[in-house]
């Protein structure tokens, strides 16, 4: 499948399926979340980085159920139509944005992706303690939704961001990468 | 001209200061008030003790740009507030630059008519020469619009407390952007 | 009462091969007990590996090593075998279809399987399905205390359900 055919089928989707929110509802209660945890955590920002991805990767289980039933897309051929699918089917369908793919390693085992814009980092500015920009990633929960939702069919993967234009960087980059296909799809000592 | 502009929160507490010059007809944006360096202090008095004004205009204006409500005349000194719907106050003193003796004698006769007076002799030049002119009210206002519109995406960033000051360089920058623009 | 848009009943069973769900929507069906249920959602989820794992394949056509023998007429190598399309993912059994019911079994993505009992003369059951799993997405997995893998006790899920088959026929 390519790129342009998961553009068109994402709009699709985006146009006559999804129920729209207001943004600002959705930025605010996401910034509130993380601006509690800074708090909740005393400021430990690794800490609050890893409460993200956690509640990213409850979101993924479950969200993915919701972008198949949706989307009706089959299987991924293979990684790179998987990147296509998250990019330009799952983002734009739930955030209405669609980063670029690039930056593929020579395996096809890694990709990036760019976000030109960033819904739940609209008005953030960092605290400005002096550690925060260097790390709060504030977007985790991101990283978290991937990882459960290519895990729930049957890919694991590792996925971190690299820039934020949040700390100053030019753009916003998530890496992610696969570390394995989930053969077994059904736990061995229940069959 | 040079401005001086200041936020006050419901409570009366300062949170964002800023001093800034014209960068109409020429000016280099840089401010210039009358008083020595060290008395910048007197700004600030100025513009608290327009605060009486303030709290008087706002339940008799229903808007929320009051336009010129103050004028300090021992410093040439023009007060315009602009308030948001959550109680902050947004204030802008604006001092003309020195005029000829003989002019700045005539304000010192106080009120706004001589004031007036004064800016339809120097109404050749820009904006900022006339702090009561319609021009300026107009250009003010939409200085006002701006920082207003800045000021309510800062608030909306989840690591402002409300009434903590604002030490945003983003917000900063688009408050001397805005400056530069309009005034 | 039967009509031609009847759907009999829904079960659900989880990627381990656990039953979740299971409603009947026709008054007058035979009961089953509970154990007989899980009994017939793990057999089938069995059933169902096993149809997967017998897919047959089809020898590759010939690419690179005889470009010049037509692709009907050569004998590839034993190890050249492959699904007939090898894009679509192998699904294992579809349906299964008797004189007086027809069982469609949709499994999505995750290893989740709606199985579907309708008339045999119900037409589209395929949008049944996938309306189905659109409700199953909106009002299970997206209710926060439900727990994945487990029995759905999700009473929207009932109820939005029930008011849609209701409305279809």
């Amino acid at each position: 499948m390519s790129t342009t055919k998961a553009s068109r089928i994402g709009e699709e989707i985006w146009k006559t399926r999804i129920d729209k929110v207001n943004a600002e509802l959705v930025t605010l209660t996401y910034g509130t979340i993380v601006a509690q945890l800074c708090q909740d955590y005393d400021s430990d920002y690794k800490q609050v980085n890893q409460q993200l991805d956690k509640m990213g990767y409850n979101i993924g289980l479950r969200l993915i159920e919701d972008f198949l039933a949706k989307s009706g897309v089959g299987r991924c051929a293979n990684f790179r139509d998987t990147a296509d699918m998250i990019a330009k089917v799952g983002f734009k369908i739930f955030l209405n944005v669609a980063p670029t793919v690039t930056n593929w390693a020579s395996d096809n085992n890694q990709f990036s992706l760019i976000f030109d814009e960033n819904p739940l980092a609209d008005f953030v500015e960092l605290p400005d303690d002096g550690r925060a920009q260097d790390e709060l990633w504030f977007s985790n929960i991101l990283c978290g939704v991937l990882r459960g939702a290519l895990e729930m069919v049957q890919m694991q993967i590792e996925a971190h961001f690299v820039s934020d234009v949040l700390r100053g960087d030019d753009t916003t980059e998530m890496r992610v990468s696969l570390v394995r296909y989930i053969e077994d799809e059904m736990p061995p000592e229940e069959e | 001209m040079s401005y001086y502009f200041t936020i006050l929160s419901p409570t009366d507490t300062p949170i964002f200061n800023i001093a800034f010059g014209t960068s109409k007809g020429g000016g280099d944006g840089i401010a210039r008030f009358r008083f020595p360096d060290t008395a910048q202090y007197m700004n600030q008095f100025i513009i608290h003790s327009s605060l009486d004004i303030v709290e008087e205009a706002q339940w008799i204006n229903g808007g929320m740009y009051l336009k010129h409500i103050d004028t300090y005349p021992p410093a040439a000194a023009y007060i315009s507030a602009f308030l948001t719907p959550s109680g902050a106050r947004f204030l802008l003193l604006h001092q003309p630059p020195q005029l000829p003796s003989g002019t700045s004698s005539g304000l010192g006769s106080s009120s706004l008519l001589g004031s007036s007076a004064s800016t339809t002799r120097a109404s050749s030049s820009s904006v900022a020469a006339n702090p009561t002119s319609p021009q300026t009210e107009e250009a003010v206002r939409q200085f006002m619009n701006e920082v207003y519109e800045s000021y309510v995406k800062t608030a909306m960033s989840p690591f402002y407390k409300q009434g903590m000051e604002i030490k945003s360089p983003v917000f900063r920058t688009k408050v001397t952007g805005a400056g530069k623009k309009w005034l | 009462m039967l009509h031609t848009q009847a759907v009999f009943s829904l079960i659900i069973i989880n990627k381990a091969g656990g039953l979740i769900y299971q409603r009947e929507f026709q008054a007058g069906l035979r009961k089953l007990s509970t154990n007989d249920y899980l009994v017939l959602a793990g057999t089938f989820h069995g059933v169902h590996a096993i149809t997967r794992s017998i897919t047959p394949k089809i020898p590759l056509a010939p690419t690179t090593n005889s470009p010049a023998a037509s692709p009907g007429t050569s004998t590839p190598a034993a190890s050249s075998y492959s699904y007939p399309n090898p894009g679509a993912s192998v699904s294992g059994l579809d349906y299964l279809e008797s004189d007086k019911f027809r069982l469609t079994c949709f499994q999505t993505l995750t290893g989740t399987k709606f199985l579907l009992f309708t008339d045999p003369m119900t037409g589209n059951v395929e949008t049944i399905i996938n309306k189905i799993y659109d409700l199953y997405a909106d009002y299970v997995m997206k209710n926060p205390f439900y727990q994945l893998e487990m029995p759905v006790r999700c009473e929207a899920f009932d109820r939005h359900l029930g008011a849609w088959l209701r409305g279809r026929t």
